[in-house]
């Protein structure tokens, strides 16, 4: 996706393939806020229903994570996985009656996520590899040293960022901005991996999620995610909806952070149709096309 | 004063195997600070030598500092808290493997992620002449008292981490048929940081800095009672506007980015029913050091 008068430096960034496997899906019991114990599906194994782009509440689920959840049994390899995975990744499946089928990164959780399209995702089963042709770790935007990107594909960034107002500030593509308090379990975590929860419940921040949907674009206010997950008054965080809400308290929509700067550095341009789901739609005009 | 009414009548008290935990540099990365440097300091796990209850959290360069000995669950491992963790309340008596009295539970930390995360550490209050003696992997065994503790009269109040003896000793009275706690400070929920969407029995919730703003006192001490407004903290600790978590300051500040000092919660409810009053006086670290002391 070209990008008017954004510079990167993406043709510097190596693209290296690494394999992870479809997790078996995990049931725990949550505690709700009231007391009660419940366990419902959501994390592990691969996702029929909803995908990326439907709803993202109201699913009787847990931390309900998009498509198919893939991690690596080798601890190291597994924390690299998670590392180098960049939203808009092409990822291949590899083996079972669904290889050779492709699909894109879209979130980090305990997994990391991979967006396939429903008939991919119903050939595909836990035990089976995909390889990710990751590239976007160590991303830049030329001249904006306090903007850093995690997670972020080139690819992402161009449909994120689609270039700069008249003031010279990185236009951003978000559905919603949510204030300080949605940010919940994640802070203090590293940032460019796992996500952080929003808690969503209660005003103010329930009623910019109530719409939400997988693959939203969602700027976070007073939050500094260069490092570590952190609220700075100031700073905005701009991620993705990667799993959805959860029994316990604290816990809430995953974002995934793409992007943090200087809130002066950003003019966020709310509009419903800045979602991820595009990444996958104009991948699937390009195979169609070749 | 009145004294809220409780059920200690109707609590038990059991004992958990435990042990000294080792000195750990986990194999998660070490977190970056605010300006990227990444630094390893002491502070998880091992026997803090020289460090007690009401000593400031701002003194020893440190990263999630405790002070005394670190004690874990004697089968679980770094990332899981085990029974011991979730059995422990602030104040049960510690002893060593030849049933001497150690101290006193002074505070826990961890709870980062549900499971994923190490370390879930207790701290024992104990003289430094105890401490002396310790060696990681030693045996411990905890006297565990006051899961189910209650509030008679206040259904609504849940205590967490409390012990009977600690409830006696924490500055609550029953006035205008509500709960009133001194506190040093009232944290807005904004700073509420690590710990959240965790259970309330299990490590601490981290007050953190928004850089432009710090909302801890300069002279913050272990033991210390904290509260943190808009925090519901019966059923997980997370932001709930009207109601209030009040605990006990466990572990001191890290140079990481959004990690700060943690607050083991003993007490949360509505705050209707549970008024915080901010006093210097706050503060349960010379009681622990003094029931470490004494045994």
């Amino acid at each position: 996706m070209a990008t008017e008068g954004v510079v990167t430096n993406a043709e510097r960034l190596v693209t290296l393939r690494v394999a992870g496997v479809v997790q078996q899906p995990s049931l725990h019991a949550s505690v709700d806020p009231e007391g009660s114990v419940q366990s419902l599906p959501g994390m592990g194994g691969v996702l029929i229903r909803p995908n990326l782009g439907d709803p993202a509440n109201g699913w009787m689920s847990d931390h309900l994570e998009i498509g198919a959840s893939l991690v690596h049994p080798d601890p190291a390899a597994d924390e690299a996985l998670q590392s180098l995975s960049c939203v808009g990744n092409a990822a291949t499946i590899v083996d079972g009656p669904a290889s050779g089928a492709t699909g894109i990164i879209v979130g980090k959780h305990g997994s990391t996520m991979v967006a396939f399209a429903p008939d991919v995702l119903a050939r595909l089963a836990p035990g089976e590899r995909v390889v990710i042709d990751a590239v976007g770790v160590g991303l830049r935007v030329e001249g904006e040293t306090h903007v850093v990107l995690h997670s972020c594909s080139p690819w992402a960034l161009g449909f994120m960022v689609p270039g700069r107002d008249g003031s010279g500030r990185l236009r951003v593509r978000v559905v919603t901005t949510l204030p300080a308090e949605a940010a919940g379990a994640g802070i203090g975590m590293p940032a460019d991996r796992y996500n952080i929860d929003l808690q969503v419940d209660h005003l103010p921040a329930s009623s910019g999620a109530r719409r939400l949907r997988f693959g939203d674009l969602v700027a976070l206010e007073d939050q500094d995610h260069r490092f570590v997950r952190r609220p700075r008054q100031g700073w905005t965080a701009v991620g993705a909806i990667c799993h959805g809400r959860s029994v316990g308290g604290g816990h809430g929509l995953g974002m995934i952070t793409l992007l943090t700067a200087p809130t002066e550095r950003l003019a966020l341009k709310v509009t419903q149709g800045a979602n991820i789901v595009a990444l996958v739609e104009s991948r699937e005009r390009d195979d169609s096309a070749s | 004063m009145t004294r809220p009414r409780d059920n200690r009548d109707r609590i038990v008290s059991v004992s958990v195997a435990g042990r000294i935990a080792d000195a750990r540099r986990h194999p998660e990365p070490v977190l970056p600070g605010d300006d990227g440097e990444i630094s390893f300091l002491p502070g998880a796990g091992g026997v803090v030598l020289g460090v007690h209850a009401g000593d400031p959290v701002d003194r020893w360069v440190g990263d999630h500092l405790m002070p005394g000995a670190g004690i874990e669950d004697a089968e679980a491992g770094p990332a899981d808290p085990g029974s011991l963790h979730l059995l422990a309340c602030i104040g049960n008596p510690v002893r060593d493997g030849r049933a001497a009295f150690l101290g006193v539970v002074s505070g826990k930390r961890g709870g980062l992620a549900p499971g994923a995360f190490a370390p879930n550490l207790v701290s024992v209050e104990a003289s430094e002449d105890r401490l002396r003696e310790l060696v990681p992997g030693d045996r411990v065994v905890l006297e565990a008292e006051g899961r189910g503790l209650g509030l008679v009269d206040h259904p609504g109040v849940a205590l967490s981490n409390s012990s009977p003896r600690l409830l006696d000793a924490l500055p609550l009275e029953e006035r205008d048929r509500g709960l009133h706690v001194s506190v040093r400070t009232v944290v807005p929920s904004r700073f509420a940081g690590p710990g959240l969407g965790q259970d309330a029995w299990i490590g601490d919730l981290e007050i953190l800095s928004d850089g432009a703003a710090d909302p801890r006192p300069d002279d913050l001490r272990f033991g210390d009672l904290v509260a943190f407004e808009d925090v519901d903290s019966a059923h997980g600790r997370f932001y709930r506007p009207g109601f209030v978590s009040v605990g006990i300051v466990s572990h001191g500040p890290s140079r990481s980015a959004g990690h700060g000092p943690g607050v083991t919660i003993v007490l949360s409810g509505p705050a209707h029913d549970v008024t915080c009053e901010v006093s210097p006086d706050a503060a349960t670290g010379a009681l622990l050091r003094a029931w470490a002391e004494d045994g």
